[in-house]
């Protein structure tokens, strides 16, 4: 039976990337009455068929987590996030090239012969003013208007 | 006849491009992105020169076409003014939804309105008709190459002659040999119908093409795996035009490779060139 194991990534250093996604639903679109925060995160989600998925956890920390600028968390089988944001995930629904690259670097290269699947995509933590249901509408509109290209991008608003 | 080059943050080709369309007998500036939009009515037509805006976060394009300077853009655009789109300006164009045009809720493109999808799950709705995906180099059926490619590309005029701003001078079937650098250039949409609409309405301009004119839909022709090797498409008025090479860079005959007979006669005008004297030619004919 297979198991997934979910890398969170961030960075411990000033995210640029949200920090231009907050300005610009603030400053342009028209959201400054109810965002107050962006943050960001990467997801890596690793498909394994055996092995201890803490002991491999820590070996795919170690290759896709550069430690001087980037923090981590571990997730097997779950993916849970703290109360206090809307966490949406954007990931490609055409085909990534990227989660490809790396799923074949691990497997090939690193000989980690058990990965099944890598899945990638970007958790965007959006902090609210507002409370929950509006929230997670606000969430889907930014969603729609800015975080995805629907012609290559698919949104989900994770649960928490 | 006055040009406006815009500059974002993270632009990198103002400034050959400016050169272009002063060397064509345009007058030109350099366009901040934060000058009050509303001096863009003074311009008789617009470039959007390639780099890299607001350094492609979120995706290429997509934080530039909020700016304010788009709005009155697309304004300038409903007047029929004309507007180039090159490399990232042409991710900027489809991002603001200026390109292919006629998207739903295109009007609303930098105002608080929108649409929001009922499911908690979705693709979602936005004020675009395409995308400019990542590059996938297909050959024989094989991905052979991912990501961010730059060689000189043959191009195949597809549009009848004064059907599009950019290539006003240029007759059907011409070849053209203009450089490519890009990492999203893969011409991708899931809106039903709008490619053969495309063909139609002779809004594909270039296709990337062999040195002979033959449209090979694969790597290394087909550079970034776009569909049906489409390298440059224009608005239905043909008003604009968005292009992923960079004829700027093929200007003078003194920028071409040197495998090219015609650098050696620098006096020359490049392949390029002709799209900067369109956009003229088409100022002069729509005055």
């Amino acid at each position: 039976m297979s198991q997934k194991i979910n890398l969170r990534v961030w960075l411990k250093i000033p995210d640029a990337e949200a920090a231009t996604v907050k300005n610009t639903l603030v400053r342009r679109m028209g959201y400054g009455n109810f965002l107050s925060d962006v943050k960001k995160e990467r997801l890596f989600s690793i498909e394994v068929d055996s092995g201890d998925p803490q002991e491999l956890a820590k070996s795919f920390a170690r290759e896709l987590v550069n430690e001087n600028k980037e923090s981590h968390k571990v997730l097997v089988d779950e993916l849970v996030f703290d109360e206090g944001y809307v966490p949406v995930k954007v990931a490609l629904h055409i085909e990534d090239g990227e989660a490809i690259s790396t799923r074949d670097r691990l497997r090939n290269r690193l000989g980690f012969g058990n990965v099944l699947d890598v899945k990638k995509a970007t958790i965007w933590k959006l902090y609210f003013k507002t409370l929950k249901p509006e929230a997670e509408i606000k969430a889907r509109e930014i969603a729609e208007r800015l975080l995805i290209n629907p012609h290559k991008d698919t949104y989900e608003i994770l649960s928490q | 006849m006055k040009i406006a080059v815009l500059q974002f943050p993270g632009t990198n080709c103002e400034f050959e491009t400016l050169v272009a369309v002063k060397a064509v007998g345009m007058d030109g500036e350099i366009f901040r992105w934060n000058r009050s939009a509303a001096e863009l009515s003074g311009f008789d037509g617009f470039v959007i020169p390639g780099g890299f805006s607001y350094q492609d976060r979120v995706r290429a394009g997509a934080i530039a076409a909020k700016e304010p300077v788009m709005s009155a853009l697309k304004e300038e655009a409903g007047k029929g003014k004309p507007i180039i789109g090159i490399c990232n300006g042409f991710q900027i164009l489809v991002e603001t939804g200026l390109l292919p045009g006629k998207a739903k809720g295109n009007a609303n493109a930098g105002t608080n309105e929108f649409r929001v999808n009922s499911s908690a799950t979705g693709s979602g709705s936005n004020n675009v008709d395409m995308a400019l995906a990542q590059n996938v180099m297909v050959t024989q059926g094989k991905i052979v190459r991912r990501g961010y490619y730059c060689d000189w590309v043959a191009l195949r005029h597809e549009a009848p002659s004064k059907r599009c701003c950019g290539t006003f001078a240029l007759e059907r079937g011409a070849l053209v040999k203009i450089p490519i650098a890009h990492g999203e250039g893969n011409l991708v949409t899931t809106t039903p119908g709008l490619i053969k609409k495309l063909n139609e309405n002779n809004q594909v301009v270039f296709r990337y093409c062999d040195k002979n004119g033959r449209v090979i839909n694969e790597f290394p022709f087909n550079v970034n795996g776009s569909t049906e090797s489409i390298a440059a498409i224009c608005n239905e008025e043909g008003n604009v035009l968005g292009m992923m090479p960079h004829p700027e860079r093929s200007f003078f005959a003194w920028q071409l490779p040197a495998f090219d007979p015609r650098k050696q006669r620098p006096d020359e005008p490049g392949p390029g060139r002709r799209i900067f004297e369109s956009m003229k030619r088409y100022i002069e004919v729509n005055a």
